[in-house]
């Protein structure tokens, strides 16, 4: 057996002075205690709502009517609500986000006046407070739309010229439909060119390619960008203050034309309208908490669908 | 005297000002195979994609000269180019099969066509992947998704998938390059069973890959066409010293 | 079969036809000599139809060279078939101008059977239709018995030459047919040469050994069954 010659003088050690380490364990540190305060945070929002609510939390206080001036009984019009208001909003952003979803990725030329006229609009639209929705729903929807349909169908009867359903859902709708476009937009990003390549190579047109190639391969992301929309509408308040939500009704909508109760609304009267402090305060918290569960259940899944595509796209 | 499929009479391609293909007049012989060889960025892999029109989808190009397959300029403007696409088939350098099953790969091409009738959908897909000599191999899995399959298996089968459309024309740009030394035998050995049937133009950077397969070669160089002819004849006594660089390997 | 697989084929059928015919010029040599002289048309046909395969063979073998880029026992192949083919080409011509020079010598039976030609022409018979077998047999057998009977030919092909000259210093009466018969022995000899060159390529193409230039005694070859 050879000796192996050892070396003297170890090459690979440390050369740099402490200063260095010093600089690089105060990095890390620092992410690390942010990081902490953030997750502090969240804990303590949580714990406070957690704790303050649980009494009142139960499978009776989502299913059954407030009574006694809404300082006892449960949320169930409320969650219905916001159900039917979430579905309605669905029906009409998700199949116009994605057709939109659809020009912009497919048919929209490169240095098209019009595709970039559009995304400009998209993002606009993404960031403008919520409330400028509401006031466009009143203006618009309600005192516009609403009421000439009124003069046209009714003879000037008042049925759709106020605040109901379908206004606060469609106004909703414009709220979400960027984050409707955004996720089919990437969902469709992720089909590579080489698909539609092939498809048009066998001598199909554009419009069968989209229609059974690419569309398929966009569903996850419509699924996407549908949920976070969902949550989004669940959660949001200010778009329906004047268009549709009330904040007491004895039975739940029977109509598009009629107005409807929502949880996160519902929060803000318990909050600022309430006849009796102390009852009602463990009712909010408590409506604060299904809110909370719902969204955040909504956007787990969401996110989940989204690593998934992900993960396809490589 | 041979038939003649295609006549190209001094194409030229630009993309917006550059010219990248330069007045190309050749004749491409019917049910033989034609290779097109050249260094990288020749211009060979733009004009395969000249025949099938699928410069078109790139929005900078412009297209001049005649390009006529049969006798028809398939740049007229009274031309389907849906149509051009189903006379004239291709087969890509990566392999693209669609995410679903082998059976609905092949079956694309025809559904396409309107073909809705099942026992006639399945005798295509037959007929296809017996063309492609891998029916024996996926007749009971047909319900398998295609991107399970190893890279040689997805190209065959994307070489049914063209042939259950029925083209006349087959184009191929490098097929093999991204396949193991088995997998590209079995598809040269294949190309050499389709030109009975069918006209078949090949992009390859492997020259010996060229000199295997084809009837007849082409060299390419710098968007120009240097030099045609018989790929014996290329490949023993080429008359231009550019191709005779080329294939010796002195340059590119 | 591969398409590859089939020019092969077609390149061993080429070979055997010129094989066949070169065997077949070599027994009418022969004939010519120990017999009558014969028929010059068909002799003519033949030598045509030989040098044309020749030319063949060499296009076939450049094709696969340039276009199939032959290696291992594929490559011995086409390298030992342009040499072969070569060699046949050469026995051919040998054996027309056996057929020529016959035709010139006076006496020649008496001296043939003087001079125990008859054996030594059918020797060389035997050794062409052997070497022709081994072409499709490619066994080594058959090549060491023929590296060994082409030395046995050209050992007797050089007594008999040594006696005729000893015949020719006495009675200058036959120097002319002498003279011939010696040259007519001389190509008989080449032509079992050429033979034994065959052999050592079929050597060459099976054992990837190259024994052109080697002893015979030097050699390791089987002559086991």
């Amino acid at each position: 057996m050879e000796n192996t010659n050892t070396i003297s003088v170890n090459p690979f050690a440390k050369t740099s002075g402490k200063g260095k380490d010093i600089k690089e364990t105060a990095v890390v540190g620092i992410t690390q205690i942010a990081v902490l305060l953030i997750i502090a945070i969240l804990v303590v929002i949580l714990g406070i709502i957690i704790f303050q609510g649980r009494d009142k939390f139960s499978w009776e206080f989502i299913s059954s009517f407030p009574t006694d001036g809404m300082t006892k009984g449960g949320i169930f019009p409320a969650l219905i609500g916001t159900f039917i208001l979430v579905i309605v909003m669905s029906i009409a952003a998700v199949p116009f986000g994605t057709i939109t979803a659809i020009y912009l990725t497919e048919y929209a030329k490169e240095n098209s006046v019009f595709a970039a006229a559009v995304r400009f609009s998209i993002r606009t639209l993404a960031v403008v407070p919520s409330i400028i929705f509401g006031l466009f729903g009143l203006g618009f929807f309600i005192q516009f739309v609403g009421s000439g349909m009124d003069n046209a169908f009714n003879g000037g009867e008042l049925r759709w010229g106020q605040p109901n359903i379908l206004w606060a859902s469609l106004t909703m709708a414009l709220l979400t439909l960027p984050v409707i476009i955004v996720s089919v937009e990437e969902a469709l990003k992720t089909i590579p060119r080489e698909l539609r390549e092939a498809s048009l190579a066998l001598g199909a047109t554009k419009w069968q390619t989209i229609k059974k190639v690419v569309f398929p391969g966009s569903i996850s992301g419509i699924m996407t960008g549908t949920i976070l929309a969902v949550s989004r509408g669940a959660g949001e308040v200010a778009p329906i203050l004047f268009t549709g939500a009330a904040y007491y009704l004895a039975t739940l909508p029977g109509s598009l034309s009629d107005q409807f109760m929502n949880l996160g609304y519902h929060v803000y009267i318990m909050s600022t309208q309430s006849s009796d402090v102390e009852k009602t305060m463990p009712i909010q918290f408590a409506t604060t908490l299904v809110l909370l569960i719902l969204t955040l259940s909504l956007n787990l899944v969401a996110v989940v669908i989204r690593s998934r595509i992900r993960r396809k796209a490589k | 005297m041979r038939d003649i499929k295609i006549q190209v009479n001094d194409l030229s391609l630009y993309y917006g000002e550059k010219k990248a293909l330069n007045e190309i007049s050749m004749q491409i012989p019917a049910n033989k195979v034609t290779a097109l060889i050249g260094p990288s960025g020749c211009g060979k892999s733009t004009f395969l994609r000249c025949i099938n029109r699928m410069n078109d989808l790139i929005p900078s190009v412009k297209i001049t000269g005649e390009m006529l397959v049969e006798g028809v300029d398939i740049y007229d403007k009274n031309v389907d180019v849906v149509n051009i696409r189903k006379k004239i088939g291709m087969v890509f350098q990566k392999s693209n099969p669609f995410p679903k099953s082998i059976y609905e790969n092949v079956a694309y091409g025809p559904r396409i066509n309107g073909l809705k009738d099942k026992s006639q959908l399945d005798e295509i897909v037959e007929t296809s992947l017996r063309q492609a000599a891998i029916w024996e191999e996926f007749k009971d899995r047909l319900d398998d998704s295609a991107l399970g399959l190893s890279g040689g298996q997805q190209q065959r089968l994307c070489i049914a998938r063209t042939l259950a459309v029925s083209p006349d024309i087959i184009l191929m740009d490098e097929p093999a390059s991204a396949l193991d030394p088995i997998s590209t035998s079995k598809i040269e050995e294949l190309v050499h069973q389709l030109k009975e049937q069918y006209t078949i133009i090949i992009v390859t950077h492997n020259m010996q890959q060229a000199a295997r397969t084809s009837d007849h070669t082409a060299f390419f160089y710098m968007g120009e066409l240097i030099e045609m002819g018989k790929t014996n004849a290329i490949f023993t006594k080429p008359e231009k010293k550019q191709t005779e660089d080329y294939i010796t390997g002195r340059f590119g | 079969m591969t398409h590859f697989e089939m020019e092969l084929e077609k390149l061993k059928d080429v070979i055997k036809k010129i094989g066949n015919l070169a065997v077949s010029q070599v027994g009418e040599s022969v004939k010519a000599l120990l017999f009558e002289p014969i028929e010059g048309k068909e002799v003519k046909k033949t030598e045509i139809k030989i040098d044309k395969l020749d030319v063949k063979i060499d296009e076939i073998c450049q094709s696969i060279f340039a276009l199939q880029q032959p290696v291992a026992s594929d490559l011995r192949f086409i390298m030992a078939s342009l040499q072969i083919s070569n060699e046949i080409e050469r026995i051919g011509d040998l054996a027309v101008s056996v057929i020529k020079r016959t035709k010139s010598i006076k006496e020649k039976h008496d001296l043939i059977a003087k001079f125990e030609i008859g054996d030594f022409a059918k020797e060389v018979e035997l050794i062409t239709t052997k070497t022709n077998e081994c072409l499709s047999t490619l066994d080594e057998k058959t090549i060491s018995e023929i590296l060994t009977l082409n030395i046995a030919i050209k050992s007797k092909g050089d007594a008999i030459i040594e006696h005729i000259i000893d015949e020719m210093k006495s009675h200058s009466k036959v120097v002319v047919s002498g003279t011939n018969l010696v040259i007519v022995l001389k190509h008989l000899e080449r032509i079992s040469d050429h033979s034994s060159n065959i052999a050592e390529y079929v050597y060459f193409m099976v054992n990837a050994k190259i024994i052109k230039h080697e002893k015979l005694e030097d050699l390791n070859i089987n002559k086991l069954e």
